[in-house]
């Protein structure tokens, strides 16, 4: 890329960028989530819906009214979105988006193949799959019988071709090796979609690199909380950490050898940025989890990113803060349908 | 009718209604349009209000006509329109009506369903009969392997595959066959070749005519494939490829009897169907049409009844929970029709206890309502798009309906493109009941709207055209000029008294590309033309000049009459707010000012013309330096500033501030009125360029191709005038004369701070289909 890319930004992307900054203003405030905890039912949350940007999105929805429902509309809206900024974007803009939609096609036949080995039909998982990870020949994922079988038949003309080149094996696709094999597709994925950024430079890269970064560590912290107790050998934990993180190398071979989550936390004490996540998790019974802790570290981050003009981070922050959103939306409508209102108040609010 | 000058009084009123009677009350007072309601619940979000239910009912009932009028559309049965609006609906009859359109939903969902679902095995049918005449062709190909075939007994369908299988050469031979989209082939054959490994051989041919997708009426065109493959492992795989591709599959007939069995069983079903697709869909047309007479009526009435519970949700409960309270704004001329309207609701419900009103004093600002008719409207929205009125104060709108086409026409001045303007409008007014163009939309819209603006315009710039003496740049010689040539070239003077004073002879005539006549000279200036200008300018090399100086006056005296009108207005606004200190600190210092620089310039203009003749015009002094030095005088005497001038605070800071930027507003303001100048002389110059680069070029021409030319370069002539010369510079006119209103006369006086009184009246309720169905 040119220097200076402020000159030529606005030629190219500036209508988009433009467009999604305004997308951004229309999320939910927090008076709008103060008025939505305060719902008796489901159609109440309907109704307020309809006074922000969400619109009569559910008003061809025949009652009953569901939580599942309020979900799928809101990702066909999300998705009806992204599909508009992709269509009309350019490169290198575009490649961009691609490896945004990565990361849900990469659930998407983990999800379909974990399907396959339950039995299920595909069409009823199919319901289930993220529609920006959707791809034509998803539907296919459960002919293949080993990982290479799937990378040679199924997946070699998609994007997630590249991310393949470690995951080579002829093993069988039971759930740990179907684990394994999402665990290392995203680590390739995201050491990608960094290289892709870092290459990229200026503000794109300003803006993206710490984001990606934080997402590789998250990503290790919560392989390594996974995979406590379970038959995972520490080597093979460490080939699946994403080495684009702040924790690489030393905090990762660190992370490695760490056998609870006192060592976890000890780890992460090395480092200035995750120290104070891990003290504010709260333990046992109260408090947040580790979990919640880093969305509220993402959220913040994704906020920061609209500070900065002139870079695609805008896009990727948009995308998941909208995401955030969603799911506070389903986590408040699931705690008003399950009369389960405790927690209610336990969604991450986007500042 | 209340007066343009002012906003109507308004008066803060409360509604009693008795919860009986509030909808009925709502529904009268909604169909009178009389009061704006206030909501009393600001804080009450707008799920927790009283009347929800009722609103989602009415949504519920909003959804089913949505629905009815899109099944209606997509059976291209027209929608009539009712000529009136039904009133809102009394509440016995709304459970009736919903208990109606729920029925008539599920029905036309049965039925559409059922439709959908027939169509759909029909379109089924028909794609496997394309699939088998396709596939025909492709084993005719083959046709030597044919009996190779049938030599072999076919087994028996595989009940998890639907394909057959054949026993060939210990190898099971087996086909799939089907449609896919026209997009998906290319990707579809690679996946295959992929997976499969070259274990198969598909054939494929686009089929002639593309089918219609029954659920979303796309036209999607197929091809006809023929898998054939090897073992049964890759017969599984073959299978799943074709439904991730969303493949249409099909049994495929091992022999060519069957081929016909099969072929002439689908063609008995797909008569059969047709004839029951035929009775489904007159049914369902039926049912439509039924729903199509009362569904504008239905439309209407849930519209009404959504808005009245929209506003009974700002009222609040009195105490004992038997009352509505509602706080309207109502103008002081309506409260009598508003009791009206009050009790011919209460009648109408038949409540024992009428809902009645009482006025409240208030010390918040009312809304601004001023009452206009067709003719005003126009003007009050050019006013209003720069602010609504404050309460009470003058309108603008009132003075605009002169000033504003009379300083369009200034800059506009050429009576023939007035006149054009005037018919467009004229013609407009006279067929403004025509639906089409009631209905009309975006520019001829935006035309049919300022209707009358455009016949006032058209009115004064043919008054303007005549003033400069303008027809599409020419000058008309109504009254015979004023001026004399031939009194210049006489001859009963001496020679020597011929050069004295400037005469013509014929060496002169004839050795000088310019002449000039000399006023001065008996004879030659024999006094002014009656009306405007006279023609003979129209020759003159130094038309130009003698213009320019004209209208750069005509445009000061213009602006500071128009400007000096906008502060007069002013003293009444601080006449009616018994504001007596601003009328002696602000409006008179703003008069002295304007009038001491201003006035005394417009005073030298005028002097200027009366005192000096064309013999003393050359010892004329230039009213712009005579101007200038009047102010540069007193400047070299200035001491600069004292100190602590400054100690007044606030309020003398904002004073001074206020009057530096008054006093310069007024230069820059005035300066600005010589837009008036600059645009009339645009028009007048780009009139001039057209006519002498057509019309003039097509008159030289020599007489016999003369005529030929003659006509297209008229007709171009005409096709331009309009477009640059009407619309564009129009236009432009228009935007000019707009700024003069908006800035440099609104800001004189008004305030435009107020908000538009919005009364609760279905009239404002769209009557379109089109918005429920988006």
């Amino acid at each position: 890329m040119l220097e200076g890319a402020e000159f030529y930004f606005n030629v190219d992307h500036g209508y988009l960028e433009g467009l999604v900054r305004g997308c951004k203003a229309s999320l939910l405030t927090q008076q709008d989530y103060i008025n939505l905890v305060q719902c008796e039912t489901l159609e109440d949350v309907k109704i307020h819906l309809q006074t922000t940007d969400y619109g009569n999105f559910l008003a061809n929805q025949t009652n009953p009214l569901t939580v599942s429902k309020i979900d799928t509309e809101m990702r066909k809206k999300l998705c009806r979105e992204f599909e508009y900024f992709r269509n009309h974007s350019l490169e290198p803009l575009s490649t961009f988006f691609t490896y945004m939609t990565c990361s849900y096609m990469i659930d998407n036949v983990i999800l379909l193949m974990n399907g396959a080995l339950q039995k299920k039909s595909v069409k009823e998982i199919l319901v289930k799959c993220h529609p920006l990870g959707r791809f034509t020949e998803m539907e296919a994922v459960n002919i293949a019988e080993t990982p290479s079988d799937l990378f040679n038949a199924v997946l070699v003309e998609t994007p997630l071709a590249p991310f393949f080149q470690d995951c080579m094996s002829e093993n069988t696709l039971d759930e740990l090796n179907i684990e394994l094999l999402r665990n290392k597709l995203y680590k390739s994925y995201l050491e990608a979609f960094y290289k892709f950024c870092k290459n990229h430079g200026d503000v794109t890269a300003e803006i993206m690199c710490p984001i990606l970064e934080f997402e590789a560590d998250r990503r290790a912290f919560i392989i390594t909380l996974n995979s406590f107790g379970t038959e995972l050998s520490k080597d093979d934990r460490e080939t699946l950490y994403p080495t684009c993180g702040k924790l690489y190398p030393e905090g990762l071979r660190l992370l490695a050898q760490a056998e609870d989550f006192d060592q976890m936390r000890r780890v992460a004490d090395h480092y200035g940025v995750y120290k104070p996540l891990f003290e504010a998790v709260g333990d046992g019974s109260g408090g947040k989890t580790l979990e919640d802790v880093f969305y509220e570290r993402e959220v913040q981050m994704n906020v920061l990113a609209f500070n900065r003009q002139f870079h695609y981070g805008v896009f990727y922050a948009y995308t998941k803060l909208k995401e955030q959103e969603m799911r506070n939306i389903v986590w408040i409508a699931e705690c008003i349908s399950q009369r389960h209102r405790t927690k209610i108040n336990s969604y991450i609010p986007i500042l | 009718m209340g007066s343009l000058f002012r906003s109507e009084t308004m008066c803060l009123a409360q509604l009693f209604l008795q919860s009986g009677t509030a909808y009925e009350c709502l529904s009268a007072l909604g169909e009178k349009g009389l009061v704006q309601f206030r909501d009393l619940n600001q804080n009450v979000s707008s799920f927790q209000r009283k009347f929800v239910g009722e609103v989602k009912r009415c949504e519920e009932l909003e959804r089913i006509l949505a629905y009815l009028v899109q099944e209606i559309n997509r059976a291209d049965i027209p929608l009539p329109e009712g000529e009136t609006s039904p009133p809102a609906p009394p509440l016995k009859q709304v459970l009736e009506m919903q208990e109606q359109l729920q029925k008539l939903e599920v029905e036309l969902r049965e039925v559409t369903k059922n439709k959908e679902k027939l169509r759909k095995n029909l379109l089924e049918l028909i794609e496997y009969t394309h699939m088998l005449r396709v596939t025909k062709t492709f084993v005719k190909r083959n046709v030597e392997f044919e009996p190779t075939y049938e030599e072999f007994p076919p087994l028996e369908n595989d009940s998890l595959l639907d394909y057959s299988c054949m026993q060939r050469l210990g190898a099971k031979l087996g086909f799939v066959s089907g449609l896919i989209n026209q997009g998906k082939v290319e990707a579809f054959e690679k996946m295959l070749w992929r997976v499969c490994k070259g274990y198969t051989i598909v054939t494929y041919a686009e089929l002639d005519e593309p089918l219609e997708d029954p659920e979303t009426g796309e036209v999607i065109k197929w091809y006809v494939f023929l898998i054939s493959f090897w073992g049964e492992q890759i017969g599984h795989k073959v299978k799943k490829i074709c439904d991730c591709y969303h493949c249409h599959v099909y049994p495929y007939p091992n022999t060519a009897e069957e081929r016909k069995e099969i072929q002439e069983g689908l063609n008995t079903r797909i008569q059969d169907l047709y004839t029951v697709l035929h009775k489904t869909e007159d049914y369902l047309r039926q049912v439509l049409c039924k729903a199509a007479e009362s569904v504008y009526s239905h439309v209407i009435q849930v519209k009404k009844m959504k808005a009245i519970y929209h506003m009974l949700n700002m009222c609040s409960f009195d105490v004992t929970n038997k009352c509505l309270i509602a706080e309207v704004w109502c103008p002081e001329a309506d409260l009598h029709e508003l009791r009206r309207a009050l009790e011919e609701g209460s009648r109408e419900s038949g409540a024992t206890i009428p809902s009645f009103m009482n006025t409240i004093p208030t010390k918040e600002t009312p809304p601004t309502l001023i009452r206009t008719n067709k003719f005003t409207e126009g003007f009050q929205n050019i006013v209003d798009a720069y602010g609504v009125g404050s309460y009470r104060e003058v309108n603008p709108a009132l003075f605009t309906i002169i000033t504003f086409p009379f300083l369009f026409a200034v800059m506009f001045g050429d009576f023939g493109h007035g006149f054009v303007m005037f018919l467009f409008a004229l013609l407009l007014v006279l067929n403004e009941n025509h639906p089409r163009l009631n209905q009309s939309q975006e520019i001829m819209r935006m035309f049919f709207n300022g209707r009358y603006i455009l016949l006032l315009m058209g009115l004064f710039s043919v008054y303007t055209g005549l003033i400069y003496n303008d027809c599409f740049s020419k000058s008309v010689n109504l009254f015979g000029s004023g001026w004399s040539v031939s009194a210049m070239y006489s001859s009963s003077h001496t020679p020597a008294e011929q050069k004295k004073m400037g005469l013509w002879n014929d060496s002169v005539v004839r050795h000088n590309r310019v002449l000039q006549l000399d006023p001065s000279i008996p004879g030659v200036f024999q006094g002014p033309y009656p009306l405007g200008i006279d023609p003979i300018w129209n020759l003159a090399t130094n038309r130009l000049t003698f213009l320019n100086s004209f209208k750069m006056k005509m445009s000061v005296i213009l602006g500071i009459i128009h400007m000096t009108f906008g502060v007069i207005l002013g003293i009444f606004n601080h006449l009616h707010f018994r504001k007596k200190f601003n009328i002696y600190l602000v409006s008179v210092p703003e008069l002295l000012f304007m009038l001491c620089i201003f006035g005394y310039l417009i005073f030298m203009i005028v002097y200027k013309w009366l005192v000096y003749s064309a013999e003393t015009s050359r010892v004329a002094p230039s009213i712009l330096i005579e101007f200038i030095n009047m102010f540069l005088f007193p400047a070299s005497e200035t001491n600069g500033l004292y100190s602590g001038q400054f100690n007044f605070g606030e309020i003398l800071m904002t004073q001074v501030i206020h009057s530096i930027e008054y006093c310069l507003g007024c230069i820059s303001n005035t300066a600005s009125y010589l837009r008036l100048w600059a645009l009339s002389l645009a028009h007048a110059q780009l009139s001039d360029v057209l006519w002498t680069m057509l019309v003039r070029v097509g008159l030289r021409v020599d007489t016999t191709y003369g005529v030929l030319l003659l006509l297209p370069v008229i007709a171009l002539f005409a096709v331009l005038t309009i477009f640059i010369l009407l619309i564009m510079e129009g236009l432009s006119a228009f935007l000019h004369a707009i700024r003069l209103h908006w800035v440099e006369f609104q800001n004189k006086f008004y305030v435009g701070a107020g908000t538009k009184f919005v009364p609760f009246s279905f009239r404002l309720l769209s009557s379109k289909f089109s918005d429920d169905v988006a």
